[in-house]
């Protein structure tokens, strides 16, 4: 065992993932770069609220393009290693400290009353829950694990009958604010394990994160929020 | 005009590495609001020396905030609850009459307590020893301007070096990570010319002496920057980031 990890340490690449420098490093490129595809996603969602024809015909274009198994196969890697990193690290930081405090107080001026920092591990698994759940519902719709689907429903009329279902639209309401609140910290934190941390612009990027965080957390909820609770 | 207080302290005590520990109650009158916290410890072990109990063992040295050495968790802040400043020169007006103050040592894997308040940091010494030194032969003393520093990395380096070590960084962090330690040695060899030679081995030295000594890692809250007695910035861990990552692509090996 121990000549495999030697092995294995032996390589400069598999060394610095090793770190928890590296790992941070990897876990904030992950994280922006889901960032990205968040904000595609949720501008495809909207289209919905712009009508059926037009969220159909950016369906179809999407699955008809013979990149988008490449582009799901990036996404999975970004997001199993968002995720291993993130129980990596979460380890090594409960062993850093296995007797906690009788007290603790933050020296921290300002700031929300419930910091989202403190709560990334578990917002994070909170939203994995919502992830698996969604990827049941749309990505493998055709195993009908919960909810019923046939060939002949076009992509609006199944987007539509999961965000209408009481257990999906509450998951994916709640599950879109948590992501928000997770991304309230992630965002500007990315950059910052990313080495990008500069009086200059840092003010901008909190502030962008801000703006992000409520745009993708409230962005997400909207869908579910219009179609299960007011019923449109 | 000095006020006195009467204060309930509730204290860790434990007898040594092996001992599980408890807190201990006691109480003080009169304790003056000129003295400083230390102080009003030294007050609490002469009495507890008249008791023929055991006195409170606690890091100190300097008393006057520049050697690191002393530590302490107050009521759950590092060197309590003033900002930029150290336990030893932290003064007892800062607290009110009848105040329960809990003192809880540094707890951190990599600073294992040895006795009652004091813990073990040479963790840090181990981890400056692993890089955070320039041992290349510089020669002579060059002439004057003939290697130029930007005012602006002098200004920072110097920043950085300001750091006392006395582990408040690992203490309040919820990760009990030593970035902002490892940070501000990394960062102040960097911005100087006598530390180029070394600079990519340094940070993979000195990171992977961290990681072996059994502290967290970085999730960006800043808690480190606000419990530092000396003021250093969380700009010196992204600069850290930025030399292993640096470090990664370039070094040989």
């Amino acid at each position: 065992m121990s000549g495999v990890r030697q092995a294995l340490l032996s390589n400069w690449f598999i060394r610095a993932l090793s770190t928890s420098v590296g790992q941070k490093l990897v876990m904030g490129a992950t994280g922006l770069l889901l960032c990205g595809f968040l904000t595609v996603h949720l501008v495809g969602n909207l289209l919905l609220f712009q009508g059926a024809e037009h969220y159909n015909k950016y369906a179809h274009k999407l699955h008809e393009n013979e990149l988008l198994p490449v582009a799901e196969a990036g996404l999975l890697v970004l997001f199993v290693l968002h995720i291993i990193l993130a129980f990596s690290t979460a380890r090594m930081n409960t062993a850093a400290r296995p007797i906690g405090y009788r007290e603790k107080q933050s020296k921290l001026i300002g700031g929300l009353l419930i910091q989202p920092h403190n709560y990334m591990f578990v917002t994070g698994v909170i939203v994995l829950g919502f992830l698996l759940l969604h990827l049941s519902d749309m990505r493998l719709a055709e195993w009908k694990m919960r909810l019923p689907y046939d060939e002949s429903m076009t992509p609006a009329d199944h987007a539509l009958q999961v965000l209408r279902d009481p257990i999906s639209a509450t998951v994916y309401i709640l599950g879109s604010l948590v992501l928000g609140f997770h991304l309230l910290h992630g965002f500007q934190s990315a950059f910052k394990s990313l080495g990008l941390n500069h009086p200059k612009y840092t003010p901008f990027i909190t502030k962008l994160g801000v703006l992000f965080a409520i745009v993708i957390g409230v962005g997400f909820a909207s869908l579910p929020f219009v179609f299960f609770v007011l019923k449109k | 005009m000095s006020a006195t207080l009467d204060l309930t302290l509730k204290i860790w005590r434990q007898d040594g590495p092996k001992d599980r520990g408890q807190f201990k109650t006691y109480q003080l009158k009169g304790i003056s609001t000129e003295m400083s916290f230390l102080e009003m410890l030294d007050i609490l072990n002469e009495q507890l020396n008249h008791l023929g109990e055991e006195p409170v063992a606690f890091d100190h040295d300097c008393r006057e905030g520049i050697c690191g050495t002393c530590s302490l968790m107050i009521n759950g802040q590092a060197h309590g609850p003033d900002h930029k400043t150290t336990t030893c020169q932290l003064h007892m007006r800062k607290f009110h009459n009848h105040d329960t103050i809990v003192i809880e040592p540094w707890r951190a894997n990599a600073f294992p307590i040895l006795r009652d308040l004091v813990v073990d940091r040479s963790a840090f010494d181990r981890i400056v020893s692993a890089g955070g030194f320039v041992s290349v032969n510089v020669g002579n003393a060059p002439d004057g301007n003939s290697v130029p520093v930007p005012k602006v990395n002098a200004d920072k380096a110097l920043d950085a070096a300001v750091c006392i070590g006395c582990g408040a960084c690992v203490a309040s962090c919820k990760n009990a990570s030593a970035l902002l330690f490892v940070g501000a040695k990394v960062s102040q060899y960097a911005l100087l010319p006598q530390g180029q030679a070394e600079r990519a081995q340094r940070v993979q030295k000195m990171v992977a002496q961290m990681d072996k000594e059994g502290f967290g890692s970085c999730t960006n809250t800043s808690e480190c920057e606000a419990a530092c007695p000396a003021g250093i910035s969380v700009v010196n861990i992204s600069q850290l980031n930025r030399e292993f990552l640096r470090a990664t692509i370039t070094a040989t090996t």
